[in-house]
């Protein structure tokens, strides 16, 4: 049997034994959907609830019926102004010719309630002036002089969904495939020199790039299911829960074929850089836990670019951006989910710089498993 | 008279800012206990680890049955089996999955894998905790499960490297008498200490090293020579 798949096998028997490891990727899997469900919860929440209005003076005729419709609960207070700041989520007075709001905006429910009253007040006003032209026989239509007739080329509701996704799949793919596979790294090389075991395992005739070649296979195998543990309850949990959207509409969101092979692809190719970059690292340190210490900085550096989609969610860049490791397979991970399109040169060159980082990082941890100073410093 | 099993030639190495080894120079046979004495720090483990590959040669130069250790390290590694103080086995896997692993990586065929395992199980009387996981060991059990892996590919040359300086006293006869028995299969076994009441009993002849350097070698009777004992010819030799 060839001595990478021997140590292959063997180190993938010792993290199947490994409670910490199966624990992280078990709570991945069991975290993500009830993640997911409490998002949905929270936004399903949020459209239906009613906010308070605090409100003097006397409502315009109808008024008081739309606002009620749209979730806007009224009650009258002495001074709508002083209410605003915790007794109601918004006052307002109603006066002849004018409607005085008051309200905070460091209130998420304030900010909720004055977006629903802007609505209600302009469709009310709307309304009135097409009553007063319709009276004096003009055709409401002088109001809208230009009107929009949108054409959406795709689902609205759709699209929030894919816009979901987008930052939520690169980030759990990228956090899995980095900490999925992470204590089996450093358990396979810290952890060899913590227990002892490395020289005798260096002791044995197998080449060493052999030895950690089935290191690096058996580190990628485990990020690998961890990250598509994490990713199918994920899926799965998307399909029994819904997000609202617009106009009460409901939206449930489905990985598409194309996304989810570019997914895979990208994932087999984070996970064997992750694999070849913490071993390296791993060898480094003296134990477990110095491990640990040197691997810290990487949730920051790869979080990082999935960060990006949150921020500046229409970030489209030429090539040489997809040069860089990370950055890379969340653009075009995106691109694949909210566009469902993959443009191949993007996703050559991503693949390309991602081969590369994994082939230098697989060098660099050759380069410190070859060294005398790993023995003699433990 | 049939050639050394281990030859070490002027070996000077440095690690770090520190000479280790000066020029050491010596010979260990087949169907001998060769005793490798000196206080701590004397370049013991560092003359085990480079004729082992573990570590080059700044100069000079280490044979194994005739196999150079920088240009054909690992026909060198094949023929070595080691045994150091550290007994590390792998926690979550059994003592006899242990040896079976090592076994594989030493080359041993697979369809003579089971019965080579259980052989050195069977020699070492291992088979009432074979099975069982190697987190569940006592010390003695551990030191055994090295051992195992280090002879499961039958290798020619054995070293020990302080192999009773964690282990009761039970447990150390035992090394002892295997390294007993292993001379007598004609094995090379090359015995690191510095417990000199050890090597007096055991080995048949010994270099003393001191500071990197040999200060003695020879039969142990040669080294022990006028003196009452080998701690006095050592003691007299270092200080």
């Amino acid at each position: 049997m060839s001595s990478v798949l021997i140590v292959f096998k063997k180190e993938l028997r010792e993290v199947v034994r490994d409670r910490r490891t199966l624990i992280a990727i078990g709570l991945a899997a069991l975290a993500t959907p009830l993640i997911m469900t409490v998002i949905s919860q929270l936004a399903t929440k949020t459209a239906t609830q009613t906010y308070t209005v605090g409100y003097s003076g006397e409502i315009p005729i109808g008024l008081d019926v739309l606002l009620q419709a749209t979730g806007l609960k009224l009650e009258r207070v002495a001074d709508p102004a002083t209410a605003a700041r915790q007794q109601v989520d918004i006052g307002v007075v109603f006066q002849t010719a004018q409607v005085d709001e008051y309200y905070d905006p460091t209130r998420q429910s304030a900010q909720i309630a004055d977006t629903r009253l802007q609505t209600v007040l302009g469709r009310y006003e709307a309304a009135k002036a097409e009553a007063a032209l319709r009276e004096r026989g003009v055709d409401p239509g002088v109001l809208h002089p230009l009107p929009i007739k949108a054409h959406p080329l795709s689902s609205p509701i759709k699209a929030a969904g894919n816009a979901f996704l987008s930052f939520f799949l690169p980030y759990i793919l990228i956090t899995m495939v980095l900490t999925g596979g992470l204590s089996a790294a450093l358990d396979s090389s810290a952890g060899e020199r913590e227990r002892k075991t490395l020289e005798s395992l260096l002791l044995t005739p197998a080449p060493r790039s052999r030895i950690l070649i089935g290191k690096i296979l058996a580190i990628s195998t485990i990020s690998l299911v961890a990250a598509i543990a994490a990713i199918g309850s994920m899926l799965l949990a998307l399909t029994q829960i819904a997000l609202p959207g617009a106009e009460g509409a409901s939206s449930r969101i489905t990985l598409t074929p194309l996304a989810a092979g570019v997914m895979v692809w990208l994932a087999i190719l984070l996970a064997g850089t992750f694999s070849s970059l913490t071993l390296a690292l791993g060898t480094l340190a003296k134990n477990f836990r110095q491990g640990q210490a040197y691997a810290t900085p990487l949730y920051f550096i790869t979080i990082f670019p999935a960060s990006i989609i949150l921020f500046i969610p229409d970030f489209n860049p030429n090539l040489v951006y997809y040069l860089i490791p990370i950055l890379n397979a969340v653009l075009v991970l995106r691109d694949a989910i909210v566009h469902n399109t993959v443009a191949w040169p993007a996703l050559g060159v991503t693949s390309a710089s991602l081969v590369v980082a994994g082939v230098i990082c697989w060098l660099a941890a050759l380069r410190l498993f070859t060294r005398e100073a790993l023995l003699v410093r433990s | 008279m049939s050639p050394a099993a281990v030859t070490v030639d002027r070996l000077e190495k440095t690690l770090g800012k520190n000479k280790v080894l000066r020029g050491i120079s010596l010979e260990a046979n087949a169907g001998e206990i060769f005793g490798l004495l000196g206080p701590n720090g004397a370049g013991k483990t560092t003359t085990l680890r480079v004729i082992c590959t573990l570590l080059a040669p700044e100069s000079g130069s280490v044979k194994v049955l005739g196999f150079d250790t920088l240009s054909a390290p690992e026909e060198v590694r094949r023929r070595v089996g080691v045994v150091t103080a550290d007994i590390g086995v792998y926690p979550r896997l059994s003592a006899r999955e242990n040896i079976t692993y090592f076994a594989q990586l030493s080359g041993v065929p697979d369809g003579e894998l089971k019965q080579r395992v259980g052989a050195v199980i069977d020699r070492l009387g291992m088979e009432s905790f074979a099975n069982q996981r190697a987190d569940s060991l006592s010390s003695g059990q551990k030191q055994k499960v090295a051992i195992g892996r280090a002879i499961v590919h039958d290798p020619e040359v054995l070293m020990f490297d302080e192999p009773t300086s964690n282990l009761d006293v039970l447990a150390s006869r035992e090394i002892r008498e295997f390294m007993v028995e292993s001379r007598g299969r004609g094995r090379c076994v090359i015995f690191s200490t510095h417990v000199l009441h050890d090597a007096e009993r055991l080995c048949d002849r010994v270099t003393i090293l001191h500071e990197g350097s040999v200060v003695a070698t020879g039969s142990t009777a040669e080294v022990r020579g006028r003196h009452r004992d080998l701690e006095d010819a050592f003691l007299e030799l270092v200080l």
